[in-house]
């Protein structure tokens, strides 16, 4: 229960009122003070006082001066007239109440206008500090501007006078080149340098004067001087030749060094293809022409297969192999008599290689897949490699489900490992 | 590492002219305030068009017609009077022409089977000592050297075994000219390789690769000791390697800059500044840069031998001109930071760089 603060003093005049409220050793602060145009409350826990007032004030200018123990409100009244009173007597609860909501509520929509209008003119502060720094930096650019132009002018001007120059100097070469063509008829003979010398010294004599108070043409001396230099200038060299090796180089292109790690990426290949051929090419040029063909030597092979001479077929495939690596049906086949010979990780190597070959798995090389699994499983077994041999056994069946022969032989290894799980 | 603020050199834009040709060189007349572009026509034939700066303006003073495009031309071998440009065309021709009187050249030779891609020339415009002479690279990979003075046959060739498959010789130039029997020519191939030949010995001195294609080698200077080269390649890069001193295994030491990502088509060096250089690339840009030297150019090695330092490089300046390759570039001789660049959208342009005196 808050307690009531009873003892305020008040006086007023015209178009103010002075509330004094003395704060009993409390301390107060601006945020226990509320107040609205006809509502003042001041809570500081415990002690509260509230005053409906008799007529509205101007709460904005309104002022609160907290100190020595009491607050001194000044309050300027919205119409100047003398107040019966500070409060309004005969308030009801409702009207207490009403009036306390609806101060409550002016309060916080004057508060929600501060925010806003303090928003917008953050707003503008900003907007005027961009134009301000644009208008700066648009000025120092300008400034760097008119530098480059007058350099370029001053760059321009110093130009022209010098080419003023060099067109002076020039009038007077131009009339001593047509002097020396009337007298020259070979122009690059030895002879022709004395010629020279000797019809120039008379005019060099005029026009070194006037060549030499002339600016930047700093050629005068060195004009006179080469003529000299001409009479002694050494015989031609005696002719020679000297031999160059360059840095090999495939490609005719210009070397690059991005392109590097690509060009010997396809000389490597390129070698890789030639090798193939050139390998086959130098051994067998004793074979005859059918012995070349791969698929002639696989039919051979599979012959050989069926007669039961099954090193000769492993002689057959190998042969093709050599001439064609990618045929996976050899692979399969010499795989075939490797398990027949007992050769059971020779067989299991060519079963994985026409199986690699034989990617990807589709309808058409069902046939030949199921056949390398089979025989890959078969050697595995073979070799006691049972789990492995399963593997493939039941790869088999998923292309094949129907086939007996292969579910009946998954099925004995299936016992095979679990009678050797058991025992051990 | 690039110098800063207002102080470094500015490329001002001085004269851009639309040509009717494509032009694969240009080079200022010594002297004067003239230049040359040199190229090949729509049709498939050659132009030599001669300019002069007026104010803000080329005008073309003369127009010659060959019947086969132009690639490179130098004034290097002529002397000051004469000024004969001597040009390279597609079809392997060497040719001098006086430009007063171009129907019949002053020189003509069949120098190679196929296009001379570059020439150079030492000896004339009264700088060095020794016989003018001219070196001109070609796709038939030889390097011939030719005197004026003698018809039809090289004074020095410079070609492949017998046997051997040969390299397009994309670059030449002359150095170490500083007296009358020395004389060394550079060239630089399109497989990377840098061969330095020695004139007076006949035979080679210094070859290494660099791991792209030459596309342009250039002596700071021709006519003295021999002390910096500079050799620009594809895939934006160039070395700079220091002459002075030439290790027996090692050769020169060198250091390298990655400016851009195209090719850099040329190097020049300023004629007034030796250290100052510009780079022109593939991407239409222009690089100024500045080279500095090392406290020390030199230091012995584990075994005793001298050993060259290279320095330091740092960019100056950069700037793009154009969407398509600069494919030539000359400094005036005469007018310190002017000069004039050719790119393959058909365009010359005259530039002044500023604020060199300041470097």
């Amino acid at each position: 229960m808050p307690v009531w603060l009873r003892e305020h003093s008040w006086r007023q005049s015209l178009s103010a009122v002075y509330l004094s409220l003395p704060l009993r050793g409390a301390r107060a602060t601006a945020a226990n003070i509320f107040c609205s145009e006809q509502y003042l409350k001041v809570s500081i826990p415990p002690f509260l006082f509230e005053a409906v007032l008799y007529a509205p004030i101007d709460d904005t200018n309104s002022t609160a001066k907290i100190g020595n123990g009491n607050i001194s409100f000044t309050l300027y009244k919205k119409e100047p007239a003398m107040w019966d009173s500070l409060t309004l007597a005969n308030a009801d609860k409702e009207k207490l109440q009403h009036l306390r909501e609806n101060a409550v509520l002016k309060a916080q929509e004057k508060a929600k206008e501060e925010t806003e209008a303090k928003k917008i003119t953050k707003q503008e502060n900003k907007k005027y500090a961009l134009e301000a720094t644009m208008k700066l930096e648009e000025a120092e650019r300008k400034r760097i501007e008119d530098l480059k132009e007058k350099e370029r002018q001053k760059v321009t001007k110093e130009l022209e006078l010098w080419k003023n120059q060099q067109k002076d100097g020039d009038k007077y070469k131009s009339i001593q080149a047509r002097e020396e063509l009337h007298q020259e008829k070979e122009p690059l003979k030895e002879r022709k340098n004395e010629k020279m010398n000797k019809s120039q010294i008379p005019n060099e004599g005029s026009s070194k004067t006037r060549l030499r108070s002339t600016r930047g043409c700093h050629g005068s001396c060195s004009i006179f001087s080469q003529d000299l230099k001409e009479e002694q200038l050494p015989a031609p060299r005696a002719a020679a030749t000297i031999k160059v090796n360059f840095t090999p180089r495939v490609f005719p292109t210009a070397l690059r060094e991005s392109r590097v790690a690509e060009e010997e990426e396809w000389l490597h290949k390129q070698a890789e293809a030639r090798r193939i051929i050139n390998s086959d090419l130098s051994e067998l040029e004793d074979l005859k022409e059918e012995e070349k063909n791969p698929d002639w030597l696989k039919d051979k092979g599979n012959k050989m297969f069926a007669m039961g001479d099954y090193l000769g077929a492993v002689n057959a495939y190998n042969l093709a192999v050599r001439l064609n690596n990618k045929l996976p049906l050899l692979y399969l086949n010499r795989a075939a008599c490797h398990l027949k010979l007992r050769n059971l990780h020779k067989a299991i190597e060519d079963s994985s290689k026409a199986l690699e070959l034989l990617t990807p798995p589709v309808p058409d090389n069902e046939n030949a897949r199921l056949k390398a699994h089979v025989r890959r499983g078969t050697a595995f077994c073979q070799l006691e490699l049972y789990t492995e041999g399963l593997q493939d056994y039941e790869a088999a069946l998923k292309i094949d489900p129907k086939n007996k022969i292969i579910e009946k032989d998954a099925e004995k290894i299936r016992q095979l490992i679990q009678g050797t799980m058991q025992s051990s | 590492f690039a110098v800063l603020g207002p102080e470094r050199p500015q490329v001002v834009s001085h004269v851009q002219q639309t040509l009717s040709y494509t032009v694969f060189d240009c080079k200022w007349v010594p002297r004067s305030a003239r230049l040359m572009c040199l190229g090949s026509a729509a049709r498939g034939t050659g132009v030599i068009q001669l300019y002069e700066l007026h104010g803000a303006r080329l005008e073309v003073l003369r127009e010659i017609k060959k019947p086969k495009p132009i690639k490179c031309g130098t004034f290097g071998a002529t002397s000051l009077q004469q000024r004969y440009l001597a040009t390279g065309d597609f079809d392997g021709n060497l040719n001098i022409w006086n430009l007063e009187a171009p129907e019949i050249p002053v020189y003509s030779v069949k120098g190679h089977k196929e296009i001379i891609n570059s020439i150079d020339g030492v000896g004339g415009l009264g700088i060095g000592e020794g016989a003018p002479e001219i070196v001109t690279g070609s796709r038939d990979g030889t390097v011939k050297v030719w005197d004026p003075r003698q018809n039809d046959t090289p004074v020095a060739n410079m070609e492949p075994l017998q046997g051997e498959s040969k390299r397009d010789c994309w670059t030449v130039a002359f150095g170490n000219a500083y007296n009358q029997e020395e004389r060394v020519v550079c060239a630089g191939y399109d497989n990377g390789d840098i061969k330095l030949f020695d004139l007076k010995t006949m035979s080679l001195r210094w070859e290494t690769n660099i791991k792209n294609g030459v596309c342009s080698v250039e002596f700071d200077r021709k006519d003295i000791n021999m002390n910096k080269l500079v050799a620009t390649s594809l895939e934006g890069k160039f070395h700079v390697f220091d002459m002075r001193t030439q290790h027996p295994t090692k050769g020169f030491a060198s250091v390298s800059e990655k400016a851009q990502k195209s090719t850099i088509w040329q190097v020049r060096h300023l004629p007034q500044n030796r250290d100052i250089f510009m780079t022109s690339g593939g991407s239409g840009s222009l690089h100024l840069w500045k080279y500095e030297y090392p406290a020390q150019r030199s230091k012995k090695d584990s075994e005793g031998s001298e050993m060259g330092v290279a320095g330091s490089l740092s960019l100056l300046q950069n700037v793009t001109l154009s969407t398509q390759p600069i494919s030539s570039l000359d400094w005036s001789p005469d007018k310190k930071g002017l000069c004039v660049c050719g790119a393959f959208d058909q365009t010359v342009r005259v530039l002044i760089v500023t604020k060199l005196n300041k470097i």
